[in-house]
């Protein structure tokens, strides 16, 4: 009786991911296994070259590393400005903290078409990166993802106990010693679920790319809309699709086994 | 202090494009320039003799709305179902309904469109609300999860043991408690609709166009400051949303929780 309720009040939110993700996501699969010609469009053969046709594609081999190489340069450059960010916001007490709090977050309710435009601008008026590069698209990414990555930090900041820092101190440390070697381990697990949620973040944003990096720098999901849209090539568009949809959950898998371990390695010391 | 000037810098950086937009809206140039030439409100006028513009801020918020409204309402109940009434491979559903999150938003937008393609689906507010419901369930779901954690589920008991149906408890004492995670899930969907442009690249049509779409579209061919008067609108709106939900709920609240996942 119970689980009869229970399971009526999941069935209108599984029912319609039944209906419109997974069911699509199938469709979209068995697509990607079909033949295109660009006569007859999608044909009823089947084939595995939309897979391994990016072993032999140059072009698509390089749009692959360079969305990595995108993917990996926003988190690591968050890593950078976000750090003494969530450092400083733990440091801070009462109204300061609030309003900081508060513009640190803001920019997520602002459109990232709006947010890219305003680099397009900036970008346009100041040659230092220009538009239309891997540094325009990079410098947009983290301007979106910023916030994800300082967050999770904050929240393991918060939960190190303060004694634990005066111990070190009593003991000789220097600041930058109790840094290196207490607080920096111990927000080891923050510090990972930021680099997790911006790095599929960064790889898997269509806006930005879209907009700053133009039609002259592709990354997958770009290319993906290249495909499907302008060269109504969905075999190859979805295939790729699939490509990316592995490239993040294999970074999610490897983080989560790092996360883990640097669980298990702050608890044993 | 030199901690002080770098974080400083850091804001600078999160400000600048909005800022940029915004001010740049006020240009008298026929042009988009930064800093703007002159001072002009002439732009914000121009957004009238572009009814396009208005209508799909229109259809916008009412894809916003009944975003809020389906999602909320679905994601509210299985979150209920999994954090209260202790349902069969609570986990499990959990991970199907957080799956979203892992789907990057491009092969959604495709998936949808050969979908709606197949079901003979025109364009219009149901088929964007249906694609924005997908986005945003994970970030009711787990809103709600989150505020059901923080509550005693002796009073639901409680209610139970004095004869309430399932329905009657959820609705007299669940409900009410959790409200605030509710209205937090409920507005998240709105901001996730109102942000879209992937998946709604894909569902729109030329007559049926969200905002994002339609600034999208006219950035690519034009260079005039309308959309910086138009994107100047959006964020006001948004300013205007984030300040009501201070007063309501509080900001910590609507981002804290998800970001902690």
């Amino acid at each position: 009786m119970r689980s009869a309720w229970a399971f009526a009040l999941l069935v209108p939110a599984v029912a319609l991911l039944a209906a419109f993700l997974l069911a699509p996501l199938v469709n979209l699969l068995v697509t990607s296994f079909h033949v295109y010609s660009s006569t007859q469009g999608i044909t009823p053969r089947w084939t595995f070259d939309n897979y391994t046709r990016f072993l032999f594609d140059r072009f698509y081999l390089d749009v692959l590393l360079r969305t990595l190489r995108v993917g990996l340069e926003t988190t690591g450059l968050c890593v950078v400005l976000g750090y003494p960010v969530a450092l400083y916001l733990q440091q801070t007490r009462g109204a300061t903290r609030n309003w900081l709090t508060l513009l640190l977050l803001s920019p997520l309710l602002v459109s990232m078409v709006i947010r890219a435009y305003g680099w397009v601008i900036i970008l346009g008026h100041n040659g230092t990166i220009p538009l239309y590069t891997e540094g325009a698209i990079i410098i947009g990414l983290v301007h979106v993802s910023l916030a994800y990555m300082v967050l999770p930090i904050l929240a393991s900041l918060e939960q190190i106990d303060p004694a634990v820092l005066r111990a070190a101190a009593n003991l000789g440390a220097s600041p930058f010693t109790v840094f290196r070697r207490v607080t920096l381990p111990m927000t080891f697990p923050g510090l990972l679920a930021g680099c997790v949620i911006v790095f599929s973040l960064s790889v898997s944003a269509f806006v930005t790319p879209s907009i700053l990096g133009g039609t002259r720098v592709k990354l997958l999901s770009t290319y993906i809309y290249d495909q499907v849209v302008s060269l109504l090539n969905w075999p190859y568009g979805s295939a790729i699709g699939f490509v990316l949809i592995a490239v993040s959950t294999i970074a999610l898998l490897l983080f989560g086994r790092a996360l883990r371990r640097s669980h298990t390695d702050v608890v044993l010391g | 202090m030199l901690h002080r000037a770098y974080v400083f810098l850091v804001y600078l950086f999160l400000i600048a494009p909005i800022a940029v937009v915004m001010l740049a809206s006020l240009t008298t140039t026929s042009f988009v320039t930064f800093p703007p030439k002159g001072l002009t409100l002439a732009w914000y006028a121009a957004i009238f003799a572009h009814p396009e513009f208005v209508n799909s801020l229109v259809l916008s918020i009412v894809v916003g709305v009944g975003t809020a409204l389906v999602a909320g309402t679905f994601g509210t109940l299985a979150a209920v179902a999994i954090a209260r009434e202790r349902v069969v491979g609570a986990g499990l559903w959990l991970a199907l309904l957080s799956s979203p999150l892992v789907i990057p938003t491009v092969v959604l937008g495709i998936a949808l469109l050969q979908w709606y393609t197949i079901l003979a689906l025109p364009a219009g507010v149901v088929p964007l609300v249906i694609g924005h419901t997908v986005l945003a369930l994970p970030y009711v779901v787990r809103l709600v999860c989150a505020g059901l954690a923080g509550i005693d589920p002796s009073l639901e008991r409680a209610a139970a043991g004095l004869g309430a149906t399932p329905l009657q408890r959820l609705r007299r004492v669940t409900l009410p408690i959790i409200a605030p995670s509710v209205i937090a899930g409920a507005l998240f969907a709105f901001i996730t609709s109102f942000d879209d442009l992937t998946v709604a690249l894909f569902v729109v049509s030329t007559n049926v166009m969200t905002l994002p779409v339609r600034i999208y579209n006219y950035m690519q061919f034009n260079y005039d400051p309308l959309i910086t008067s138009v994107s100047t609108v959006m964020i006001v709106l948004s300013i205007v949303l984030v300040v009501v939900v201070e007063r309501v709920i509080g900001v910590g609240r609507l981002f804290g929780k998800t970001a902690a996942q």
